[in-house]
């Protein structure tokens, strides 16, 4: 007999399918770009996906990735998606992926708040606060 | 017993010459090279003289980057720190924007505000476009413009994929160390930094 460790979907509260964590900004200034980061954890047993962020705090929004090629070359590029396998966590973070925030519609300063929307292929929309650090 | 004498001799001195050595090699003398360039308060400032006699630690950024080079500068201010902790002075932070035609004086100037920067020994720096080009050529970084993003309003920006640096520069204008800017190991360049001095 097979014992699951993670209860089964139907056990579990809907809204906490999805929990993200650990969100925060980086400081930015008005018209010029930033980035958000933040720990997306998928308790379901099926896999999920991240294919938007939203935010009124800039005038695009994409998720990014930074990547490494050779003699310490480093760059950013968009990509489509972000896959959260089932019951695992993604984490968004410096030098890896983020949310980027582009063309921000004002100064961004330690200690504000700002919403993101994230939209997940299965679990829908999310909003959450972060932090400007 | 008289040769014996005269090797262990010859041994402490080698071993007392290497020790005084700074163990760090030189990667590229560019004490030759003037750059004439313009700072944060749009004052001229000529690279890299501006860090002769000084020990020069440099970041190559541009304003735009949302992760690399906001890492590279919080990683310069806490060298500085560090520095400043062990009462370690004549060092000069150089900061050079690669891409001068956004990163005029005054953006650099909020720029280095909005990360805690303190001006009293650190620069930010922008030029010409030739200018900068023909710098970066000698120091060793690389940057160019990669991915760029259509924004709602029409407009558009670029993004930079560039070497993550960090540079060790000595009191005479020679590259001794490069370093991951967004990854340095503080301690590692606070004890290459006493080395020189």
């Amino acid at each position: 007999m097979l014992i699951s460790c993670n209860p089964s979907d139907n056990n579990m509260n809907e809204k906490d399918k999805i929990v993200i964590t650990d969100a925060w900004m980086r400081a930015g200034l008005k018209d010029r770009n930033t980035a958000a980061f933040l720990k997306i954890t998928n308790n379901s047993n099926s896999d999920d996906t991240l294919f938007s962020v939203s935010s009124n705090l800039a005038k695009e929004t994409q998720i990014h990735e930074t990547f490494t090629k050779e003699n310490d070359i480093k760059g950013m590029r968009h990509i489509e998606k972000l896959i959260i396998p089932a019951n695992s966590s993604v984490e968004l973070k410096p030098g890896e992926f983020h949310v980027m925030l582009i063309g921000l519609n004002k100064d961004l300063t330690k200690g504000e708040t700002g919403n993101l929307n994230l939209q997940f292929k299965n679990y829908g929309s999310i909003s959450i606060k972060a932090e400007v650090k | 017993m008289k040769n014996i004498t005269k090797i262990l001799l010859f041994t402490f001195v080698a071993q007392f010459f290497f020790s005084c050595m700074d163990e760090l090699d030189t990667i590229n003398d560019i004490s030759k090279s003037n750059f004439a360039l313009i700072n944060q308060d749009s004052i001229h400032a000529n690279f890299p003289s501006l860090i002769k006699g000084k020990v020069g630690i440099v970041g190559y950024i541009f304003t735009n980057c949302p992760d690399i080079c906001p890492l590279t500068t919080n990683n310069m201010r806490l060298i500085k720190e560090a520095l400043e902790n062990d009462k370690i002075t004549n060092v000069e932070f150089v900061s050079i924007s690669f891409d001068p035609e956004i990163d005029k004086p005054g953006i650099l100037k909020n720029f280095s505000k909005l990360h805690n920067v303190q001006f009293s020994n650190w620069e930010f720096l922008t030029g010409e476009k030739e200018t900068i080009k023909n710098l970066l050529k000698e120091v060793g970084v690389v940057a160019f413009v990669g991915d760029s993003v259509l924004i709602k309003d029409s407009s558009y920006t670029y993004l930079y994929v560039h070497t993550d640096r960090i540079q060790l520069i000595d009191q005479d204008g020679k590259i001794r160390k490069n370093y991951l800017g967004s990854q340095i190991n503080i301690d590692e360049i606070v004890e290459d930094v006493k080395k020189l001095l």
